[in-house]
């Protein structure tokens, strides 16, 4: 009978404590589950503010190359035509009979220069970004560029016109200026083409030169203009999409941002 | 009169509800108090029920069954946090339960005879409760917060593992008792069941502590 008694009270205390690890195990779970999801909310926080923090270290960039492309643009282009247009004017000495052809160029010079300078404060402007849209201001830079002589740009677009945030606007046309510097500083290119395929979900904007290409790997690890080549991947980064650079020597330069438009 | 070592835990709960009774407020845990006056009212007759010349302390014991279950089933309706729909749902259920409970202490198995059926009833319902109760909690928490934290937790977790050994100890008692069921010569109830309330109630204690801090956090 005892016998019995043992192996019932070992059954019960078996069967209790089966049922309490069963118990203590779910509550573990809960915390765990708890835990797990918590650690999510703080991974997702970080990446937020990193995400922040390059968000605003690209827009001081962006404002940086903004400052550098002003200062060189009025140095290079609208501070030599202003330039040659003083000496013009100052060729012409008072007693002198009045030189209509000097003055007729010195004329052409400053109107010149006030065009180039309003030229550039539309493709600086946000707002002018904002009001015409991504395509048709990027076709205005193309357009400014190519009356500019050096370089033909085209720009085609695919697809219906989807609307994009500004932010994400403003991000992609100066992935675009970026490109077109690019060509002019570095490529030796004398047309580029442009083009916007708008598909259901993300929009393709591909910007091909017949420049005289590089080697990207070995120019990404290198020098300053690795640089600029890193920011245009960085800034598709910021947009939610993705940035590649593909190139060879001797045979034109591809960018390919491709953007999702949420 | 004596007082078994176990009782000072609930008397301990019973003064941290009262001494924290702004922060049970808080949570709408202030029906924790009648529960734990029951308790030591109950535990300290049960205790004592020779006083009364009573043969045993099953009445008792029952009648807090009787008085627990209501207490116990609206608890539980604020710990899970119910919608309107679900909570009339959840009433009508909990009444229903009751009548069950009323109707074993009358006519099944009476006053005077421990009320097991009941018992393992009520028991099985709170461990079902109490885990819809530590899921939903888990699943629809503030995600910052963690659930240690969460004074609901802890009671839950506490009310969970002691339904668990009370339904087991207490569903078999009638065996227990009929077969002197014993473990390092104690009877297996009076060698489990003290140990239980200890952890339960000092459960309770930390919950109570725990809706004061985060009151004044």
């Amino acid at each position: 009978m005892s016998d019995a008694n043992e192996q019932i009270t070992s059954t019960i205390v078996a069967v209790l404590f089966i049922l309490l690890f069963f118990g203590v195990l779910f509550l573990v779970m809960l915390v765990y589950y708890n835990y797990r999801r918590r650690q999510t909310v703080v991974e997702k926080k970080e990446m937020k503010a990193q995400f922040d923090q390059q968000l605003m270290l690209a827009r001081l960039e962006m404002q940086e190359q903004a400052f550098t492309h002003i200062s060189e643009e009025i140095h290079d282009n609208v501070g030599q035509l202003l330039s040659l247009a003083k000496i013009q004017l100052s060729s012409i000495g008072e007693s002198d009979p009045v030189d209509h052809e000097t003055i007729a160029a010195a004329k052409d010079n400053v109107a010149r220069a006030i065009r180039d300078l309003r030229n550039l404060a539309k493709s600086l402007h946000t707002e002018h970004i904002r009001t015409l849209g991504i395509c048709q201001a990027v076709e205005e830079e193309g357009q400014r560029l190519s009356r500019a002589g050096t370089l033909s740009v085209s720009v085609t677009s695919e697809g219906s016109q989807r609307n994009i945030p500004e932010d994400k606007q403003l991000i992609l046309f100066r992935i675009i200026q970026e490109c077109l510097q690019n060509c002019l500083k570095h490529a030796e290119a004398t047309f580029v083409n442009i083009g916007f395929t708008w598909y259901p979900d993300q929009l393709r904007v591909r910007v091909r030169d017949d420049g005289k290409g590089f080697d990207p790997e070995a120019t990404l690890q290198g020098s300053s203009s690795g640089l600029g080549l890193q920011n245009i991947r960085n800034r598709a980064r910021l947009t939610g999409g993705s940035g590649i650079i593909s190139s060879a020597p001797g045979e034109g330069t591809t960018v390919t941002v491709m953007m999702p438009y949420d | 009169m004596s007082i078994a070592w176990y009782q000072y835990f609930e008397i301990f709960s019973l003064l941290c509800a009262l001494f924290c009774l702004r922060g049970l407020n808080a949570y709408s845990l202030w029906i924790m108090i009648p529960i734990l006056v029951l308790d030591n009212v109950s535990e300290f007759i049960g205790t004592n029920y020779h006083l009364f010349n009573w043969k045993n302390n099953y009445l008792n014991y029952n009648i807090y069954l009787l008085l627990s279950t209501p207490l116990f089933l609206y608890l539980f309706s604020i710990l899970l946090n119910l919608r309107p729909l679900q909570k009339r749902n959840y009433f009508i259920a909990a009444f229903f339960l009751e009548v069950l409970v009323l109707g074993n202490f009358f006519f099944l198995q009476g006053p005077w005879e421990f009320n097991t059926y009941a018992n393992l009833l009520i028991q099985s319902t709170y461990i079902i409760l109490s885990c819809l109760a530590l899921a939903r909690l888990t699943i629809g928490k503030d995600d910052e917060a963690g659930i240690l934290q969460d004074p609901r937790f802890c009671i839950n977790a506490m009310i969970l593992l002691f339904s668990i050994v009370t339904m087991i100890l207490l569903g078999s008692q009638k065996y227990i008792k009929l077969h002197h069921i014993e473990i390092h010569h104690k009877v297996l109830y009076f060698a489990v069941m003290p140990i239980a309330n200890a952890v339960l109630y000092t459960g309770y204690s930390c919950a109570f502590f725990l809706c004061r801090m985060q009151m004044s956090k």
